[in-house]
């Protein structure tokens, strides 16, 4: 589902990628950690092809890095859904707004969508805060309202780049067990974090990245 | 259909959500567009305001003592056929004696048992021409019609009127060129402004898998409305403002500021504007597209 073939790339700061070789299975549901300036973040945006490859082939989907044309992006991240560590909720819309977004883009009808929204709050223990605004929920209820926009299209694959990072041990335990809870649909999960103490003994694949390469499996 | 709708809603919404970022735009687009009107006004009364000093200036022609009222009467006829007179008015000698009366408060012919003012005649001249009034050569040909004794004219104001008239005239088309360039300029810098300061939800919606098309449509049936409404708003202020100028202008004289109303020249501008709002959110959210 997700591969990488000898991929590197490199920021203008100098730090990216350096010849990575990886592959992600359909249904798979694999942590990657490494710490700050490891690459977690480029190889995450490698997937959604915010970032091309300076050699090397991304493939994602049946889609290829090296003959992707522009107009083909959106296509791709319809499949894929994404959690970040700032959340990017839309500040100005209201909680039930910003998880229906992506049902909008994906042009499901009206009459449909606030189904879909109440059952992907109800997944991530929202209920009943559907008017509030970002501003109004906690930091572990706005990453849990991200994760909602991000599983609301059924995505074939869920990225979460360090989702815990801003969360306290128990919210970030929640979330975790929550992702586990998302992966037995069928979800292809990648989990980036550079706490190794949440992810251990989960029974997952773990990639570890250092300096750009990969440095364990 | 379902996001089309959407699309136009969250259009209308945005305008509602970025309520001081609306109001901005629309307030920038109203004064540019309100100048642009008043410039206009000021254009089609500059004409006006020359037709009524036109209507002030006044030639008098003092015929030779020897004319009578009745042979005034055929030289007047050949002076209002002349080309730039609008009208001829005959002052008969006797006239000419109760007017004297009126300013000095003495009957002339009492003082010196005749009456020696001549025949004269107030010439107007016709005030509707597009083009500078040049008055020596009414006076050259009045003068040729002969039995005229003296013509008398303001002939410095007029030529200081009529001359700076043509300069304004001349210079108009420049400075309404300029004007209408700055309110574009403002127009379009205020959408991309606006657009800017949502450059975050751009980057969302893009994240999400949103089209181009997806992510520029509310933002341009947004700036459609924000031109609409600045349009629209435009012509009750100009309207409400020229009145006031008037109410005051009636205390000093009857002159009275008029604002043409021609519906093609108002369908233009508000056709316009929305154009440039609509290609200032397109090129705005083009920009940070990525």
């Amino acid at each position: 589902m997700i591969e990488f073939r000898n991929v590197t790339f490199t920021h203008k700061k100098g730090y990216g990628l350096n010849n990575l070789n990886l592959s992600i299975d359909e249904g798979e549901f694999s942590f990657l950690i490494g710490p700050t300036g490891s690459g977690k973040t480029t190889l995450m945006r490698l997937i959604y092809f915010d970032l091309f490859p300076d050699t090397g082939i991304v493939k994602v989907n049946g889609y290829s890095s090296n003959k992707l044309k522009q107009r083909q992006i959106p296509k791709i991240r319809k499949s894929i859904g994404m959690v970040f560590q700032n959340y990017v909720l839309l500040p100005d819309r209201n909680l039930f707004d910003n998880v229906a977004l992506p049902l909008h883009v994906l042009g499901f009808p009206g009459r449909d969508i606030p189904d879909r929204v109440d059952e992907a709050l109800d997944l991530v223990g929202l209920v009943g805060k559907e008017d509030h605004l970002p501003s109004e929920l906690s930091g572990g209820e706005q990453q849990r309202a991200c994760l909602a926009r991000g599983i609301i299209k059924e995505p074939d694959i869920l990225l979460a780049d360090e989702p815990t990072g801003n969360l306290d041990p128990i919210a970030s335990f929640e979330l975790v067990r929550l992702l586990e809870t998302i992966h037995e649909t069928g979800t292809t999960i990648l989990m980036a974090s550079h706490n190794y103490n949440l992810i251990k003994g989960r029974g997952r694949p773990i990639i570890e990245l250092k300096d750009g390469k990969l440095r364990g499996r | 259909m379902d996001k089309i709708l959407y699309l136009i809603s969250e259009g209308l919404k945005n305008i509602w959500r970025h309520k001081m970022t609306a109001f901005t735009a629309v307030f920038s687009l109203f004064i540019a567009l309100f100048i642009v009107g008043l410039l206009a006004t000021a254009g089609d009364n500059t004409h006006k305001v020359l037709q009524y000093l036109r209507s002030k200036y006044k030639i008098e022609v003092f015929f030779k003592q020897d004319v009578t009222n009745e042979e005034a009467v055929g030289l007047i006829h050949k002076i209002k056929k002349l080309k730039g007179v609008r009208t001829a008015t005959i002052i008969e000698k006797e006239d000419a004696v109760r007017i004297f009366k009126d300013q000095f408060g003495e009957d002339i012919t009492d003082i010196l048992g005749y009456n020696p003012l001549p025949v004269s005649a107030v010439v107007n001249l016709s005030r509707t021409s597009r083009e500078l009034i040049k008055v020596e050569p009414i006076i050259k040909r009045i003068k040729s019609i002969g039995r005229v004794e003296e013509v008398r004219y303001q002939g410095n104001l007029i030529k200081k009127i009529e001359r700076n008239y043509k300069r304004a005239v001349d210079r108009f088309p420049y400075l309404a060129g300029a004007i209408v360039l700055i309110a574009i300029l403002i127009i379009y810098n205020t959408v991309k402004m606006s657009v800017y300061s949502r450059r975050e939800l751009i980057g969302s919606l893009q994240l999400i898998g949103a089209s181009r098309l997806f992510v520029k449509t509310p933002f341009i049936i947004e700036g459609l409305f924000i031109g609409l409404f600045s349009a629209v708003l435009v012509f009750p202020a100009l309207f409400g403002t020229i009145q006031g100028v008037n109410y005051l202008l009636n205390n000093f004289t009857t002159w009275r500021i008029a604002l043409s109303f021609n519906p093609v020249v108002w369908l233009w501008l508000c056709l316009i504007v929305i154009s440039i709002t609509l290609i200032g959110s397109y090129r705005a959210v083009s920009s940070f597209l990525k």
